[in-house]
């Protein structure tokens, strides 16, 4: 029996979408079973980041609607086993899908894969309401910023009232310079206020533009810093399963990050 | 066999509100607010204050009569006695509170000393506004973005980093304390306060006590 996790923050643009396509090739990379939904509709481009956009023929709203079978719509990524891609409509309302719907999808999907992970449009509306509708588990991206901050605590908010407990937390875009010199919050800072788990922190890396104009994520890029980050999440996920290696990764990923951001050690 | 009384006095930050069901025997309040005012007598004794009614409607000869009960029994000198102005719908269900005697006190907010609580056993995160007609008290943060609005007192067992409104029916008496006070913005009853802009976070929790005193809110550490 597999599981859905959202990938959500509540502001655009802090790399929900990147994470998405990062975590999901890197579970495939470990031989996992994983597909893709794109929830954002009418928004959609993690098709565009996963490199499958011109292979798009049907979409979540057809297989919804019943105009296609679920199968036809899954996109197979034929760089790596295992991955597929369930995309969004472009054309569509984003009220052509309902939570319950998006429920009876995610649990269709989890009998047949490890991991589906779903792309969250910005926002806390009817789309966030889908995105979350079949979800598990929450993963909430934020940025060192306040707004991003702000907006990632209250969509821990709505997901704890939508009992989806003990999300857990991804700080993306951090320059460890700019920490340095106190003009970035701190992941400290970020922990203080939000007080859940960190699962993982990704460096700001110019590899993620490059890797997503090529389509081609970063996580399968042994030089970027971003992709390390992202192969460390997706241990520390496949962990989950294991809880004693759970704890090893954790802690050794997290006296890693302390000593590479220069964390006093309070 | 006692009577059940109908009669509610509350206090607010003017003076007494008295609150009479609106279809009320007139020979019924007077002797519930006769009786009431008897027994605190010592409570009310050598205050000034202004009185204001709600509910039932009253001929000017009626307010005069209670407002002659009032001055004669209660020992407090009163200022006035008016029909109160229909509260906002917005405001908070009428407080039931029955004046009793403290000694010391001129006028009370039974509540701020001992009331209804309310638990907040989680985050107060942004988005988030928690309304009670009563104390509350957090457990955990108050985020930014996050509001707690409060008849009473509220503690925080936290870092209150949000907004909270203490004493929010216009009782001065209220106070917020927090393990942690640093708010975006406090009130007590229509006091405001926003802390200092560039004061950085301690890592250290530093207890703080926020009261108003002379029309502006001090804080305290405790
Ligand atoms: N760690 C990073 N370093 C550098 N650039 C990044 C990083 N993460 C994301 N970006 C860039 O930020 C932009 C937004 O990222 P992304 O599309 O993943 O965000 P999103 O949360 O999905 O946005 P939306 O809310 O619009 O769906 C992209 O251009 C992406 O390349
Ligand atoms: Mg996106």
């Amino acid at each position: 029996m597999g599981e859905v996790i959202v990938i959500t923050s509540g502001k655009g643009g802090v790399g929900k979408t990147t994470t998405t396509a990062n975590l999901g090739t890197g579970l495939a990379v470990q031989g996992k079973k994983v597909v893709l939904i794109d929830t954002d509709i009418g928004l959609r481009n993690l098709d565009v980041v996963m490199g499958l956009e011109n292979r798009i023929v049907y979409d979540l709203v057809d297989v919804i609607e019943g105009t296609c079978r679920l199968k036809q719509a899954l996109i197979k990524d034929k760089r790596y086993e295992g991955l597929h891609l369930l995309p969004a409509p472009q054309t569509r309302d984003k009220n052509a899908v309902t939570p319950e719907q998006m429920l009876k999808l995610c649990d269709e999907l989890k009998e047949e894969f490890d991991y589906i992970l779903i792309d969250c449009p910005a926002g806390i509306e009817q789309g966030f309401k889908n995105a979350i509708a079949g979800a598990d588990k929450a993963f909430v991206i934020t940025t060192p910023e306040v707004s991003a901050v702000r907006d990632a605590d209250r969509i821990i908010g709505l997901l704890e009232a939508h009992e989806i407990r003990k999300p857990r937390l991804i700080v993306n875009r951090v320059r460890a310079d700019m920490v340095k010199r106190g003009d970035m919050m701190s992941i400290e800072d970020i922990i203080d206020i939000l007080a859940i788990d960190l699962i993982g922190v990704v460096p700001d890396d110019e590899n993620i533009i490059i890797s997503t104009n090529r389509g081609e994520p970063a996580v399968i890029d042994g030089k970027s810093m971003a992709g390390q980050a992202y192969r460390n999440i997706t241990n520390r996920l496949m962990g989950q399963d294991v809880p004693i290696m759970d704890l090893n990764v954790s802690e050794g990923l997290l006296s890693k990050m302390k000593k590479l951001l220069g964390f006093k050690t309070a | 066999m006692e009577q059940e009384t109908k009669v509610v006095f509350k206090g607010n930050s003017e003076g007494l509100v008295i609150v009479i069901p609106e279809e009320y025997e007139f020979e019924q309040a007077r002797k519930e607010i006769d009786n009431k005012v008897s027994n605190a007598a010592r409570f009310f004794m050598g205050a000034k204050i202004k009185v204001t009614y709600r509910g039932m409607n009253l001929t000017p000869v009626q307010e005069e009569a209670l407002k002659d009960i009032m001055d004669e029994k209660s020992g407090a000198v009163i200022e006035s006695f008016s029909k109160d102005e229909e509260p906002k719908p917005n405001q908070f269900a009428a407080r039931v509170v029955q004046p009793k005697p403290v000694p010391g006190r001129r006028l009370l907010f039974a509540g701020v000393d001992e009331g209804n609580c309310k638990f907040v056993r989680s985050t107060v995160r942004s988005g988030m506004r928690i309304e009670y007609d009563g104390n509350v008290v957090v457990i955990g943060d108050v985020n930014p973005g996050g509001e707690i609005v409060a008849t009473g007192n509220v503690v925080v067992l936290g870092t209150l980093r949000g907004m909270v409104h203490a004493g929010a029916d216009g009782n001065r008496e209220a106070f917020i304390y927090a393990l942690s006070l640093r708010p975006t913005q406090i009130r007590i009853a229509e006091v405001i306060a926003r802390m200092p802009e560039d004061e950085p976070e301690s890592g250290t929790l530093r207890p703080e006590l926020a009261t108003v005193k002379d029309n502006s809110i001090v804080v305290e550490q405790r």
